[in-house]
């Protein structure tokens, strides 16, 4: 069970508000004042139909885009820009794809002055982790999608980010991959416990994963509801389905987006 | 049956050439026009050609200036048009500009270039670098401008500047657009290497066609023809060995024949 001794915040997302211009030169209100702590350690899935800014929220963290108003923080830092302390995985994958599975891997820790050497046999450890053993040598296109999102999220953990920003990261994958992924997700997630801000569309995904999922309303995008998700760990998906709890979170969240005119099932 | 296929493919542009050989032949016999020679009496003249010093000399000369404005051109052209793939500011100043040059041919240009700069070496190396450029900066500025944003967002998170990020993922990214534009620009060249001779008649290859043209010695006039086309299937297939070496990563994963894909 988790359990932390006190949780400090390691995310705050504090009043924020984003306006873009569309190509009309319209204001469009994406994210309408939203307020957000995220604690040390914990996994937190921003939930929410498509097109409500839940992405533009995770990229405001990630420090890729600028809030209209309002400001995120890193442990009671003001987020100004990207740093190495926050690793994203997008749905694109975005890996390089000139380098190889090794080379996308080693990036990071070769930007942040790792030697050679070092970097390698950390990375090839990390490669075998997220059971790519053996595609070392292969570049990006020889990969499957589930195989290039593997890469990616061994990419972003191999420069030790001490929060990961996964952006739809299985959205582009098929059924049966993407269980596969949530799965060897949560038991790399387990090992370390690194704060996690998963942005998903699946209701399913975010309880499977999540200590607590942030609720989202359609556009302009609000904090509808924030649930703690009170499941046992480590979660394992044949015993977790099987769940009442489980269950009850899947249909009582369903059934809130209902309420609120969105379409049930997946959002 | 794949070995037996590869072979075939490699033999296909000899084949083509052969083939054109033939033809040229049976053309020029059953013409007997004294302007177009045989294809073997063409063929016969190239020794007499690349035997002559002072013709050696010229065709140097030639691919010289072809070199160097070729060179400079690409040094100048890949960091502007990568500027201008990620910076609007950078494109809509330089756009109006190019857009005009774009359908100017060249040459055109050589007659004013000349005034100015005279009939030697500078400004037909001017013409080629002119040339070359604008292919260069075409592809690499759409090549900068179609690279993933979170390519380069993950390369921020990383801790990469934004030069570095020029440097190490726009550049590499947009490499195969690079050398598409880079594989047009070495035809150019040639090309303008050529016609610059023919305009500002002092020496190189292109001298070399017209005086022969000039004294009616049309068997020089075709083995020229034919050393210019050499050398431009040399230099393209060159580089396209290196082009395919460089972005092997993005190459689909089937082999076209030779270079004439």
């Amino acid at each position: 069970m988790r359990a932390p001794a006190q949780a400090t915040a390691m995310i705050e997302i504090d009043h924020v508000s984003q306006t873009f211009q569309t190509s009309a030169r319209q204001d469009h209100l994406a994210l309408s004042d939203i307020s957000l702590t995220v604690e040390d350690g914990a996994f937190v899935s921003i939930l929410g139909p498509s097109g409500c800014g839940k992405s533009t929220l995770l990229y405001i963290v990630g420090g890729f885009v600028s809030p209209t108003q309002g400001a995120a923080r890193m442990k009671g830092k003001a987020i100004t820009g990207p740093g190495p302390d926050r690793g994203p995985v997008f749905q694109e994958f975005a890996l390089f794809p000139w380098k190889t599975v090794l080379g996308n891997v080693m990036y990071g820790p070769r930007q942040q002055g790792v030697k050679a050497a070092e970097a390698e046999a950390q990375c090839r450890a990390l490669i075998e982790m997220v059971g790519l053993k053996g595609f070392e040598d292969f570049y990006p296109k020889e990969l499957s999608g589930g195989m290039k999102q593997r890469v990616a999220l061994a990419r972003t953990l191999a420069y030790h980010p001490e929060v990961l920003l996964m952006d739809e990261p299985f959205g582009a994958l098929d059924a049966h991959t993407r269980t596969r992924l949530q799965n060897d997700l949560l038991n790399i997630w387990e090992r370390d416990r690194k704060t996690v801000l998963f942005v998903t569309h699946s209701v399913e995904e975010a309880v499977f994963l999540s200590d607590k999922v942030v609720m989202m309303t359609r556009s302009p995008g609000r904090i509808r509801e924030i649930i703690d998700i009170d499941l046992p760990r480590p979660r394992r998906r044949s015993e977790l389905l099987l769940d009442p709890r489980y269950q009850k979170y899947v249909v009582d969240i369903e059934r809130m987006f209902d309420d609120g005119g969105a379409q049930g099932g997946t959002l | 049956m794949r070995s037996r296929f590869i072979s075939g493919t490699r033999a296909a542009p000899w084949l083509a050439c052969l083939g054109l050989l033939v033809i040229w032949q049976i053309a020029a016999l059953a013409l007997k026009n004294d302007s177009f020679p045989t294809a073997l009496a063409a063929i016969r003249a190239i020794p007499l050609i690349l035997g002559d010093k002072e013709a050696l000399i010229n065709i140097l000369a030639s691919q010289r200036r072809m070199t160097i404005g070729f060179v400079v051109a690409i040094i100048v052209s890949i960091p502007l048009g990568l500027m201008m793939g990620r910076s609007r500011a950078v494109a809509s100043f330089f756009n109006p500009l190019l857009m005009v040059i774009y359908p100017v041919p060249k040459a055109a240009l050589m007659p004013i270039i000349m005034l100015w700069l005279g009939v030697g070496d500078l400004s037909k190396t001017l013409v080629i670098f002119l040339g070359v450029s604008l292919p260069v900066i075409y592809h690499s500025f759409e090549g900068a401008k179609s690279v993933e944003e979170k390519m380069l967002w993950s390369g921020a998170a990383m801790g990469l500047s934004a030069a570095e990020r020029m440097v190490r993922i726009v550049l590499p990214a947009a490499l195969p657009e690079i050398l598409t534009g880079c594989r047009t620009g070495l035809v150019l060249a040639l090309i303008t290497m050529v016609t610059s001779e023919m305009i500002a008649r002092q020496s190189g290859a292109g001298n070399i066609l017209f005086n022969a043209l000039d004294m009616g010695e049309y068997d020089l006039v075709f083995a020229m023809i034919i050393i210019i086309g050499a050398m431009g299937i040399c230099l393209d297939a060159m580089f396209e060995t290196l082009r395919r070496r460089l972005v092997r990563w993005s190459e689909p994963q089937f082999d076209m024949p030779l270079s004439f894909s």
